[in-house]
């Protein structure tokens, strides 16, 4: 495997390209998850239709159709030719969103109901409800659902290939045309993924055993 | 092609399509579940391997495992020279690792108990395992089976680049031959969701509702 220190700079220009697409996807997906799932929770009934119709839209086609959908399909329509790597980050964070609200929605909720009411009933201020009883708690309950949308998302960014963004897996491929070494350096890739989302989902783990709360962990 | 000739060319396309998803969920049902019994009542040497080839297809991309057995295997085994093949055994293992997920938390909810009272009354371990604590993990594990199967329908989406002629090859060859991105893509999109959608959810509802009349 030595001839892949060649290529060394190639590999960690395109392994930081992967790492940024999914921090930023799931970052945004994020701000996404949390309105969409307030949509669902106090919207009325047509911002309730349009949130389900981008969930299961979203969650129900495969991420290279949605990603072919934004860079072929919708610069058609509207005219707009936008750079890849945006396409990409808009992709995946339009899709992380749809999956995230899924958890956001079911953790508001499990807070919500009889906190909310018991909140009010001592008199506390909306904002102080939202900052010192409802978030604390359904960010620590999100956690595990968090981390395996971290992960899942780091695995489809592979699915960037179909665009040509030049990702880590990406990366493997151009070297394969040049070296015609395949299986050397798809296992290396693959080890590479390995090591990096194991080591992330550990991280969450480790997370979130430190903060929960003994005696309020989620029944799933 | 008029409209609704591209569209009777897209749907050709997805029995392909189920049958990865279909024959790549068996095999990772079939993992799945001697992992999830390695694991819970294996020796240790079955739990440590068990352990790690569930942490390691976890957090490995399927498209990376097709590229690594179709290309670096490829040339050195014949058996996965054909795409086919080799899509629904990448797709097939990966699943497996979820699959044990599913079932090694489906078989701890039946719990101990059950196994203990099993051995009591007088059934080998093995016996308790197959006619006790399996048929009850096995209504447990529905509803994460059933968002399996959906992935599965959405992640045979990769095999199209490895040259699987499936929907999204299809789709693409229209992209190609019509010189339109629209249609295709949004219909296609539309019969994926129209594949995964209901699985999902029946397959949701179905288990709960066992869940409570069995009691479980």
């Amino acid at each position: 495997m030595l001839f892949l220190l060649d290529y060394s700079t190639f590999l960690i220009n395109g392994f930081i390209i992967t790492v940024e697409v999914t921090l930023i996807g799931v970052g945004l997906g994020l701000i996404l998850g949390i309105l969409a799932a307030l949509g669902d929770i106090f919207g009325g009934r047509i911002i309730k239709i349009i949130v389900n119709v981008y969930v299961e839209f979203f969650r129900g086609s495969p991420l290279i159709v949605q990603l072919f959908i934004f860079y072929f399909t919708i610069p058609m329509i509207t005219g707009i030719r936008m750079d890849v790597m945006l396409t990409a980050i808009l992709t995946l964070a339009l899709n992380s969103g749809a999956y995230q609200k899924g958890y956001l929605k079911g953790a508001m909720e499990a807070v919500f109901k009889d906190q909310l009411m018991a909140a009010l009933s001592l008199g506390l201020p909306t904002w102080k409800i939202f900052l010192y009883v409802v978030v604390p708690q359904a960010l620590r309950i999100v956690i595990p659902a968090w981390s395996n949308e971290l992960a899942s998302m780091g695995k489809s960014t592979t699915a960037l290939i179909v665009i040509g963004v030049r990702e880590f897996l990406n990366t493997g491929i151009s070297i394969t045309a040049q070296t015609f070494r395949p299986l050397e350096t798809y296992a290396f890739i693959t080890i590479v993924y390995f090591i990096w989302i194991y080591s992330m989902l550990k991280a969450l783990d480790m997370l979130y055993n430190k903060i929960k709360i003994p005696g309020l962990e989620p029944v799933i | 092609m008029t409209p609704v000739e591209q569209i009777v060319f897209l749907l050709k396309a997805v029995p392909v399509t189920l049958a990865i998803s279909f024959l790549s969920f068996l095999l990772g049902l079939g993992l799945g579940v001697s992992l999830a019994f390695m694991r819970i009542y294996g020796i240790a040497p079955l739990r440590y391997f068990s352990d790690s080839y569930e942490k390691f297809f976890r957090s490995v991309p399927v498209l990376a495992v097709m590229l690594l057995l179709y290309f670096g295997l490829g040339p050195l085994l014949p058996i996965f020279k054909d795409p086919f093949f080799t899509s629904v055994i990448s797709l097939g293992i990966v699943s497996g690792a979820n699959q044990s997920q599913i079932f090694r938390s489906a078989i701890s909810s039946v719990g101990r108990t059950q196994m203990l009272a099993a051995i009591s009354i007088g059934l080998t371990q093995l016996k308790a395992l197959r006619y006790v604590i399996f048929p009850q993990a096995l209504f447990l594990a529905v509803p994460g089976l059933g968002s399996e199967i959906a992935l599965l329908i959405k992640d045979s989406a990769y095999s199209f680049i490895i040259g699987v002629i499936e929907l999204m090859k299809h789709t693409d060859i229209l992209r190609a031959s019509q010189r339109s991105l629209i249609l295709p893509y949004i219909s296609s999109a539309i019969i994926y969701v129209v594949m995964t959608f209901p699985v999902a959810n029946y397959l949701d509802k179905w288990g709960s509702r066992k869940k409570r009349e069995l009691g479980l």
